[in-house]
């Protein structure tokens, strides 16, 4: 089983490293969007001293953090699976002795995460010299505490989009749907604005959910900014949705490759 | 003349194509309209914080937002399914069939295709930017409503021209599939008022890509906040950067050998 991780992960990088170009351009929409909100944040909070608390300096470090965290903890599963499962070259995959998902798919994820994560470091680093946040709430126990909640992160997000893209063997809307997600997860993983932020009905919400353990709790807790009761609350919030996503995803897969017929021969 | 009519040839093929999938369009306008409660409730979330966004009150940032979605459209509809075509046209070597035609090449390049279901995102853009001003209670005068509509014209030619201008770059790296996606990444600052970003990205967006020119500036003009001059300078600006982009096309033509046979 390692042997198949080690080979696939071989292939996929060698692959990829081709598009390094290609990914610095992309890279640039990810970029946009946090540096737009911290823009929009930081003018509140300077003109009126704060906004609920946060100061400008919040704001910088919350984006700048959302930046890394989102990378690492962000997935491309529809991206490559869904045209396979239309066009049928899934079959393909099939064949080989190793569940496809939890094999090149998840491989391919990583890979891209890695190299992305590369291109973004220099990047990153620009644009701390241009917004001199000052980082001195984080420490090695906030950073270490941080690593179980983006590998879990990642793994939830991840079972939540390949669930997603199962959805390609019923419909082909799968990229609406997709969409639709796509802006729940905007508004309440804590990408739009800190959750704190938001009108109570919606913190309530997202409360239930699983997307703020994509981005806005593994954010507070790298900042130091949540309480040793609700950082164990949260790590339970971790392991259950990875229970329920990971058998959500199970099922879907068994029932949607049972309606799967290979176009082509 | 004939151009008009070309036009509207390319407008009733596109509109049957669109037709073929109707489902797909009802889904898309839906989709839509959500993502246009979820920027009204985004907006609505910076306000109950704060009474203005660098000098911008509420009515006026709706307005933005609909000349945001214009220009959105702009991009949608006409800049990202035309160049997809594009870049593999001039990979493949179809491109030719395009240059053999007796017409104007950068026309046909530019409007062969056009996503239809986008005209609907023109009619709320329109609703935003009236409902906006309304709200926003400022009393237009009929200058500021020419200038913003000339500065808004002139914003579109201005993007439009720099679009060409990536897209015959590929002329000389035929494998340029980034060429417009900049252009696509910075056009969500469009989104605020150009004035709140740090300077550095005011200037990116300003004269390296300039998103704020086609958004921020016409509201600008509505707002009152140019004179005579400045819009005449705009004009002056859109004129010079469709002359640069009409002759880099040329040249891209020239240089463009084919890629078939």
């Amino acid at each position: 089983m390692i042997k198949i991780y080690q080979r696939l992960w071989q292939v996929n990088w060698a692959e990829q490293w081709q598009y390094r170009a290609n990914l610095l351009m992309y890279s640039l929409y990810g970029l946009v969007s946090p540096v737009v909100y911290l823009a929009v944040w930081t003018t509140i909070a300077n003109s009126q001293g704060s906004v609920s608390g946060l100061t400008a300096n919040d704001f910088i470090t919350y984006y700048l953090t959302l930046l890394i965290v989102d990378q690492l903890t962000s997935d491309i599963t529809i991206h490559i699976l869904a045209n396979k499962i239309q066009d049928g070259t899934l079959a393909g995959d099939l064949l080989r002795p190793a569940h496809p998902v939890l094999t090149s798919t998840l491989v391919y994820n990583i890979a891209f995460k890695a190299l992305s994560f590369i291109v973004l470091i220099p990047v990153w680093i620009i644009l701390v010299l241009l917004f001199q946040p000052n980082f001195g709430m984080v420490t090695p126990g906030s950073l270490l505490l941080s690593i179980p909640t983006l590998l879990f992160g990642f793994a939830i997000n991840f079972l939540f989009g390949a669930t997603l893209t199962s959805l390609a063997f019923w419909t082909t809307r799968v990229y609406s749907v997709s969409e639709f997600f796509g802006a729940l997860v905007v508004l309440f993983s804590g990408q739009f604005v800190p959750l704190q932020l938001m009108p109570p009905a919606i913190q309530t919400v997202a409360q239930y959910l699983p997307f703020q353990l994509f981005k806005f709790v593994p954010i507070e807790i790298i900042l130091n900014k949540l309480s040793p009761e609700t950082i164990a609350r949260d790590f339970v919030a971790y392991l259950v949705w990875f229970v329920i996503l990971f058998l959500i995803f199970r099922w879907t897969w068994r029932e949607g490759i049972k309606r799967f017929s290979a176009v082509g021969a | 003349m004939r151009i008009f009519q070309l036009l509207s040839a390319l407008f009733k093929i596109n509109v049957q194509m669109t037709l073929a999938y109707r489902l797909d369009t009802l889904v898309n306008i839906l989709l839509n309209l959500f993502w246009l409660g979820w920027e009204l409730l985004g907006l609505n979330i910076i306000f109950s914080n704060t009474k203005s966004l660098g000098g911008w009150g509420f009515g006026e940032l709706i307005a933005l937002l609909g000349v945001f979605r214009l220009v959105n459209a702009l991009m949608a509809a006409l800049i990202m399914p035309n160049t997809q075509q594009f870049n593999t046209a001039v990979r493949d070597g179809t491109l030719d069939y395009t240059l053999l035609q007796p017409v104007n090449s950068m026309f046909l390049v530019t409007f062969s295709r056009m996503v239809i279901w986008r005209v609907w995102d023109l009619l709320l853009g329109a609703i935003l930017i009236i409902v906006g001003m309304q709200l926003s209670g400022s009393k237009e005068n009929l200058f500021g409503l020419l200038s913003f509509l000339l500065l808004a014209t002139t914003g579109s030619i201005i993007l439009y021209s720099l679009w060409i201008v990536m897209i015959a770059a590929t002329f000389w790296f035929i494998k340029f599939d980034n060429n417009v996606t900049m252009l696509d990444a910075l056009l969500s600052t469009g989104r605020y008022p150009v004035t709140i970003y740090p300077i550095w990205l005011r200037v990116i967006v300003t004269f390296v890509v300039p998103v704020a020119v086609a958004t921020t500036v016409p509201l600008q003009a509505l707002r009152g906040d140019l004179n005579g001059l400045q819009v005449l300078l705009y004009a002056g600006i859109s004129l010079v950067a469709f002359l640069v982009a009409t002759r880099m096309w040329k040249a891209g033509v020239r240089h463009y050998s084919g890629a078939s046979s």
